[in-house]
């Protein structure tokens, strides 16, 4: 079987802008794809021109193996970052809505009948992620495309909803989540990094981190380390009192002795977010 | 004087949206809120400012003139240059013509917004839109520096920016008081209070907070959600499971928790004693 | 299909401020506009001077209403009466014919009058009698053109329509821009703000007057008798009270929308019950009273008088007291309003629970 979805070089441009450069993208049953990236970087865009939405400039954009049309959005359940739920409606007369639109009759899932009776705008936003959800997935699609899924819910919340999206993958479906961020992101089966309309990284968290390591600086006096590496013109984070500095970590320790600070360096790993930065610096000059 | 909130609730309407919350906002230290949305972040800053009035308990805050405030969206004049909104708060803040363009200058390279004076608010994207908010908050030296949800929906490179100023001005003595959605970002925190429909269900300093995780959690690699009494919650492509009385089932294997796990176990532990 | 009727009717019953806008208001309109279209005037404020004037009050009934007979007043101060707004119609009885002079701003009341001295002649020379010699004279509108008296009263309403829906606008949009909170926490005080929003408008406005009556006497002749000083007053403050209604609809709406749904329902009744169309004085009694709450009532008399009239200051102290007395409660209204949005609160425990509505 093809790909669910599947973008082919794909550019969308908007008069003079370029919101998508050249994008590469397949999604298949039973995966998670993450299309990770800042807001403005063309994943909403790339995500629209898969689902027919936007007609893209050059290239091709396929779903279920042909030119996107309304039967075939039919098998596809697309949760917005807006949720397209109706705020004025209860949970149950969304859930009819979407019902009768895909002319099925579903009854309402477990997950949430509690709020049946409830006006969606009443309810927390993490719940009303999950109805949008449940909405999405009533039909039974083939491909979910979700647009920032789990943005501003608790993290109990979010771990809910993607045992719900994980549980999706594992009956069938292809997902594909757009996200910037990066907590989200080590959730996805397969990542593609996408800056400024183009994909500068593909793989899994692993493989986008690649060999990328940080240096963590470990002292007493965590917060004049923290000024002097700063002023030296280092992007500094800090966990705690642990400094995380993208730097080699003999220019570090040098650094530090010239201000006479006593402490333990070590180099670690880079998390996704420090690579990511590290990509984005890389790929676009300033 | 110490500023915070102590045992504060704030009513709207029929609900209580903070219920006897203490919130310490110390000098030199990063204290990070953090919550789903509903879960009252906002109302506890916009307390602590107060913009809100309390309907129990007590908020300490030094005078307008020392506070810097940046809101969870927008905090800046869309028409107006970069330039006109630091002309704007250093007006209002009654910042002496030259100081304000030393000042202005200063803040705006060490943000990252550099260049770009001359840019309508409007035209700048989301991640520098937040800069210039917080180079707004910036400009009159604030002893306390209170930002709703800076990073949210801002692009990796801006937010790691943000932090890096967030972290400087408490180097530097400023009192900070930050809430996020993003629980790695409260890693960086000092002290972190986790909220959840107007309770604080933990509080600490993210040590502390591991620390304070009842029983035991472990690791389960399956595919499919454990069944069992106690709770669960998928991790990357691991289930995690939290077993309040200690006793892990067989199958799973104990692990050290890290902050994460430690947030969604006390979101748990508060659900069990809801009884949800 | 069918879904989407559904929704969409489920979706309406909960929106209230639709479902009144489209239920209740064009039942209301229809009743208040109903009782308030008339082109017909029934009582006409008359004075009477003169040496006949007893005897020639006698003989005067409805539509001509007598308030003031004087034998011994003379016709330069019974001009002065209707200069002064205080009749509308003078009858001057001495030597020669009796002379009525009409005031030429009050369209329909001329008319009226007119009319209804031409059916006493009729019926007078019906019953065989031989009417008494009179000639009509109207002053300040002698040809009764309609521009002379809409202009002062367009004036008005553009500035009506302009201000209420740009202020209204003021407020909102800095809510939803997300700095009002942030002006909360700036040492500002509620008032500095508001009149940051009313006073840059203020000069737009007062600009945008000038131009206005400038193109009336250009395009069709207005004049304008008065004294500059008085209508400037009279301007500024019907400004303040326009500006501050604007600026006090937006503290009390949610979004853009929902303001220009306020500003407009707040504009509508000015149009028609103002006086700027249909005669106050000819509007049934029960809704009469809306006209004297309205700030362009008192403007149009207020620009009419002192435009074609020349009206002294001294004879319009009502209108411009009432003025007066509306921008101090719209704008004390205003700062309230705008208090509570900002909501500073004490530094110390308030005991009882506060019960606020929910903050935007």
């Amino acid at each position: 079987m093809g790909h669910l979805a599947q973008a082919h070089s794909v550019t969308v441009r908007f008069g003079a802008v370029t919101a998508v450069d050249s994008a590469d993208l397949a999604v298949d049953a039973g995966e998670v794809i993450g299309l990770l990236g800042a807001n403005g970087a063309g994943k909403t865009t790339l995500l629209l021109s898969l689902l027919g939405l936007v007609r893209p400039s050059a290239g091709a954009a396929l779903l279920f193996g042909g030119a996107p049309s309304t039967v075939s959005r039919r098998r596809v359940g697309y949760v917005p970052q807006t949720l397209g739920l109706y705020n004025d409606m209860t949970v149950e007369e969304n859930w009819t809505f979407t019902c009768r639109a895909f002319k099925q009759r579903r009854p309402i899932p477990a997950t949430i009948a509690d709020a049946a009776g409830e006006l969606v705008r009443d309810l927390p936003l993490g719940l009303q992620r999950r109805v949008a959800f449940a909405a999405a997935f009533s039909h039974d699609p083939e491909l979910l495309v979700l647009d920032e899924p789990t943005s501003g819910v608790s993290p109990l919340s979010a771990a809910r909803l993607w045992a719900d999206i994980r549980a999706a993958a594992n009956a069938g479906s292809g997902v594909l989540v757009t996200t910037h961020n990066m907590e989200e992101a080590e959730q996805c089966d397969h990542l593609v990094v996408m800056v400024e309309g183009k994909v500068v990284a593909h793989g899994d968290a692993e493989a986008v981190i690649g060999r990328r390591a940080v240096v963590e600086v470990r002292c007493a006096d965590w917060r004049r380390a923290y000024q002097v590496l700063d002023a030296a013109g280092y992007v500094v984070q800090a966990k705690g009192t642990t400094l995380r500095v993208p730097a080699p970590r003999l220019e570090v320790e040098r650094v530090l002795d010239d201000a006479i600070i006593e402490a333990r360096v070590d180099v670690a790993p880079a998390n996704l977010e420090e690579a990511f930065v590290a990509i984005v610096s890389g790929a676009s000059p300033s | 004087m110490t500023w915070g909130l102590f045992s504060a609730s704030v009513r709207f309407g029929g609900r209580a949206a903070l219920d006897g919350l203490s919130l310490v906002a110390a000098r030199s230290q990063v204290t990070v809120l953090i919550g789903g949305d509903g879960a009252g972040k906002s109302t506890a800053l916009r307390a602590l400012l107060g913009l809100v009035p309390l309907a129990g308990g007590d908020v300490s805050r030094p005078g307008k003139t020392e506070i810097g405030y940046v809101p969870a969206f927008g905090g800046i004049y869309p028409d107006l240059t970069v330039a006109e909104n630091l002309a704007f708060s250093g007006r209002a803040f009654e910042i002496a013509s030259h100081d304000l363009t030393d000042r202005s200058t200063q803040i705006l390279e060490r943000i990252g917004l550099d260049g770009v004076e001359h840019r309508l608010g409007g035209h700048l994207s989301g991640g520098m839109q937040r800069k210039l908010a917080v180079a707004l908050a910036l400009l009159h030296r604030p002893r306390l520096l209170v930002l709703d949800e800076p990073t949210t929906g801002i692009d990796p490179v801006s937010r790691a920016q943000l932090w890096r100023v967030i972290s400087g001005e408490a180097a530097s003595g400023t009192a900070v008081v930050v809430s996020t959605t993003y629980v790695n970002e409260a890693q960086r925190a000092h002290a972190v209070t986790l909220l959840d429909r107007g309770h604080a269900i933990v509080a600490g300093s993210p040590d502390e907070v591991i620390a304070a995780i009842p029983g035991a959690v472990g690791a389960l690699r399956q595919s499919t959600q454990p069944s069992g009494p106690d709770p669960s919650w998928l991790r990357g492509r691991t289930w995690r499971i939290w077993a309040p009385d200690a006793h892990l089932p067989p199958e799973a294997q104990a692990i050290q928790p890290d902050f994460n796990d430690a947030v969604i176990v006390a979101e748990l532990d508060h659900d069990v004693m809801r009884g949800r | 299909m069918w879904a989407m009727i559904v929704k969409e009717f489920r979706e309406l019953r909960r929106d209230r401020r639709t479902l009144a806008m489209m239920i209740v208001l064009p039942v209301l309109m229809l009743v208040i506009f109903g009782y308030a279209a008339n082109f017909t005037v029934s009582k006409i404020p008359t004075v009477v001077v003169g040496p006949l004037a007893q005897v020639v009050s006698e003989h005067l009934h409805l539509p001509f209403d007598v308030v003031g007979v004087d034998p011994d007043e003379t016709r330069s101060r019974a001009e002065t009466q209707l200069r002064d707004n205080k009749a509308v119609v003078a009858v001057v009885t001495g030597e020669g014919p009796i002379t009525f002079l009409m005031d030429g701003t009050q369209l329909f009341s001329v008319q009226t009058a007119e009319t209804a001295l031409g059916r006493m002649v009729q019926s007078a020379r019906a019953a065989g009698e031989t009417p008494p010699a009179f000639s009509i004279q109207i002053l300040y509108n002698p040809k009764l053109n309609t521009s002379w008296v809409l202009v002062p009263g367009l004036a008005g309403l553009i500035l009506v329509f302009i201000g209420t829906l740009i202020t209204s606008l003021g407020v909102v949009r800095e809510r939803q821009a997300g700095t009002l909170e942030q002006l909360a926490v700036m040492p500002f005080r509620p008032w500095d703000v508001i009149a940051g929003k009313i006073i840059p408008y203020l000069a737009v406005a007062s600009f945008d007057l000038v131009v206005i009556i400038a193109l009336g006497a250009g395009l069709f002749g207005v004049p304008f008798a008065g004294n500059v000083a008085v209508f400037a007053l009279g301007a500024f403050l019907f400004l303040l009270v326009t500006l501050g209604l604007g600026v006090l609809i937006s503290t009390v709406s949610q979004n853009q929308g929902q303001a220009i749904q306020l500003a407009f329902m707040i504009m509508l009744p000015q149009i028609l019950l103002s006086g700027l169309i249909f005669p106050i004085s000819s509007m049934h009694v029960g809704v009469r009273w809306i006209a004297y709450i309205l700030p362009l009532s008192y403007f149009i008399e207020i620009s009419r008088s002192v435009m074609l009239k020349a009206t002294p200051i001294t004879a319009l102290w009502q209108p411009l007291g009432l003025l007066a007395l509306l921008g101090v409660i719209v704008l004390g209204l205003a700062v309230v309003r705008f208090r509570r949005d900002l909501a500073p609160s004490s530094q110390t425990a308030i005991p009882l629970a506060e019960i606020t509505d929910e903050a935007a």
